[in-house]
């Protein structure tokens, strides 16, 4: 994540408040979570063969595994984006699935296509390279909004119909989107119903000056680069679904539910917003909350997950006024506001 | 130039066509064709042939009369009751207004109205909320947020915790004694009170003081009590949590008397 960022999210505030694993042992918690943390743990350590620091990023993408959602990940060329989703994926032993979106990209391209066999006169559909476990849409944001409609169904519902035949995704079924920012040459904004599916938004940022040395030193030795076999798979399909079954049964203390639909709330009334988060920005927050709270060793949520995971929730589902835009605030600034204002039930 | 030089000159030769025409001799004009006799002669009286007058039958003529479609009543339109108001209204005001007071005051309403709009199109646009001006209470969400809270700065602590002690309400005892250290730590101004911060922040706020682990440590007690909806919590459980904020209660007062 963006570690020297002057936004109000950066790195500094990602550090995991303290608490967690290391709580009094009079208080532990009533779930066992040491097969989860186990299998974040070696995530992690595949994951840091390969990329250089990124701990945050890499924290809340296993948080979005383990929610059930779908990520996308925003950043300039150069920032590993890609590197770091494919290698998520390895991690995984599931299926995998690439597809790099370009302007000329039509929907049967992804979903797939009813191709007619004349021996058998009758038509047989096609999968497209939608179907897979893991689906990493490379450059999402280059494809025009026709294409993107084709993702509707899929990233909601699990499926997709095909003339009048429904064909269900496998379980798990996650997408890794990247995305040059909007400013950039060739790229389109995507619609607000497709942004409105992604669990999270994350930013990825510049590594800073030691991580980038280190990057270097790797390459130099010989150690680094992108040799992907170096990577294990670590977390099977079976072991994932029971990981989120597991953090399905997380406590949530009632007041926390009111404090989540609070501040999902504020972003419908906030003046500087054209445009507020959906009841479904409520759920991904309480689902993102109850697997960091997991991932960080508890079973219970705190204000502090709710509050740490809003910005990566809730920044691209929101619209700023242009009036807003134009005196330089930020999706962020607006988030950070609100979450100021709200009262933390305690 | 070209062109009304072209058109006067069409124009002229025009003229003499038609000079040319006018005395050509009648010889050259073709001669009319021979028409037949048209001329109308009345007929012959025929004597012989008996007129009969046909009439119609009066029964028939009644049931014609009898139609509906054959009343040509002129019905007379009545005003109802709303149209005599607003005739009346229109009336009143007419009379209104012939009236020199009636003309200034409409002559001078018609400015007030426009300044009334003017001044809401400016405070609209500078997104003023009015609505407490008439006494209205600002619109608010559906799911209002518990403004009951507790105060920590109001809160009889000592009897809310002997009571839930008592009862045996050992997580709301967790909570109240958290609640108190929070008091305690404030009236110090070892921490900045407010609702809007988290217990994390007022641990960050400590510092790299001393009594920062200790308060932690309680943070992450009252935590796994409240938000973990831990309700079965034990007497022996309780005793630790108490054990814990009691020594960090003790460890508070020295510091304010060292300071």
């Amino acid at each position: 994540m963006e570690n020297n960022s002057p936004l109000p999210f950066s790195a500094a505030d990602d550090a995991a408040p303290e608490t967690g694993a290391a709580a009094t042992s009079a208080f532990a918690p009533r779930t066992d979570l040491s097969g989860l943390s186990r299998h974040a743990e070696a995530i992690r350590q595949e994951l840091s063969k390969i990329i250089v620091g990124q701990h945050a990023l890499a924290e809340l993408l296993l948080t979005a595994i383990l929610a059930d959602g779908h990520v996308l990940l925003e950043g300039v060329p150069g920032v590993a984006k890609t590197l770091t989703a494919k290698l998520l994926a390895r991690t995984l032993a599931v299926s995998f699935s690439r597809l790099q979106f370009t302007p000329d990209l039509m929907p049967s391209d992804v979903l797939g296509t009813s191709v007619f066999l004349p021996n058998k006169s009758e038509f047989e559909f096609r999968p497209g390279p939608i179907f897979a476990s893991i689906v990493l849409i490379d450059e999402i944001n280059r494809a025009p909004a026709k294409t993107q409609s084709a993702l509707f169904e899929v990233m909601e519902e699990r499926q997709i119909t095909q003339d009048g035949t429904r064909y269900p995704m496998t379980d798990p079924f996650v997408v890794l989107a990247t995305q040059n920012p909007i400013e950039q040459e060739g790229t389109y904004r995507l619609p607000e119903a497709q942004l409105d599916r992604f669990l999270f938004k994350l930013n990825v940022g510049y590594p800073t000056l030691e991580e980038e040395v280190a990057i270097l030193q790797g390459h130099h030795s010989g150690l680094g680069g992108t040799s992907l076999e170096r990577v294990q798979a670590v977390l099977t399909a079976d072991d994932l679904r029971q990981l989120r079954a597991q953090v399905q049964r997380q406590h949530v203390e009632p007041k926390l539910l009111e404090y989540i639909a609070r501040l999902v709330g504020q972003t419908r009334a906030h003046k500087g917003l054209y445009l507020g988060a959906s009841p479904r920005a409520s759920l991904s927050l309480l689902n993102g909350a109850k697997a960091l709270a997991a991932l960080r060793g508890r079973d219970f949520v705190t204000p502090e997950d709710v509050q740490y995971l809003a910005p990566h929730v809730l920044r691209h589902r929101i619209l700023l006024t242009p009036e807003r835009e134009m005196e330089g605030h930020t999706a962020d600034d607006v988030v950070q506001q609100i979450v100021q204002q709200i009262e933390v039930p305690r | 130039m070209v062109i009304i030089s072209l058109l006067i000159r069409l124009r002229r030769l025009s003229c003499l066509l038609v000079l040319l025409v006018a005395l050509t001799p009648a010889w050259s004009k073709p001669k009319p064709k021979p028409q037949a006799d048209l001329t109308v002669r009345p007929l012959p009286a025929d004597r012989t042939t008996i007129v009969s007058l046909r009439r119609p039958a009066e029964q028939q003529l009644r049931e014609f009369r009898a139609q509906r479609e054959f009343q040509y009543v002129e019905v007379k339109s009545e005003h109802s009751a709303w149209d005599l108001f607003w005739a009346r209204v229109w009336q009143w005001f007419s009379s209104l207004l012939a009236t020199r007071g009636g003309r200034i005051m409409w002559e001078y309403g018609i400015y007030a109205l426009l300044l009334i709009g003017f001044v809401f199109v400016v405070l609209k646009l500078m997104q003023v909320d009015i609505t407490r001006a008439f006494g209205r209470a600002p619109r608010r969400s559906s799911l209002a947020y518990d403004t009951t809270t507790e105060d920590i700065h109001t809160l009889d602590f000592s009897a809310l915790l002997a009571e839930a002690e008592a009862t045996g309400n050992y997580r709301l005892a967790v909570r109240l004694g958290y609640l108190q250290v929070l008091k305690q730590l404030t009236d110090q101004g070892l921490i900045q009170w407010q609702p809007e911060k988290t217990n994390h922040d007022y641990v960050h706020e400590l510092g790299a003081s001393s009594l920062r682990p200790p308060f932690r440590e309680l943070t992450q007690q009252f935590e796994y009590v409240w938000y973990g909806e831990q309700n079965d919590l034990s007497a022996a459980q309780y005793a630790l949590a108490r054990d814990a904020r009691v020594a960090f209660q003790r460890q508070l007062a020295s510091t304010r008397h060292a300071a």
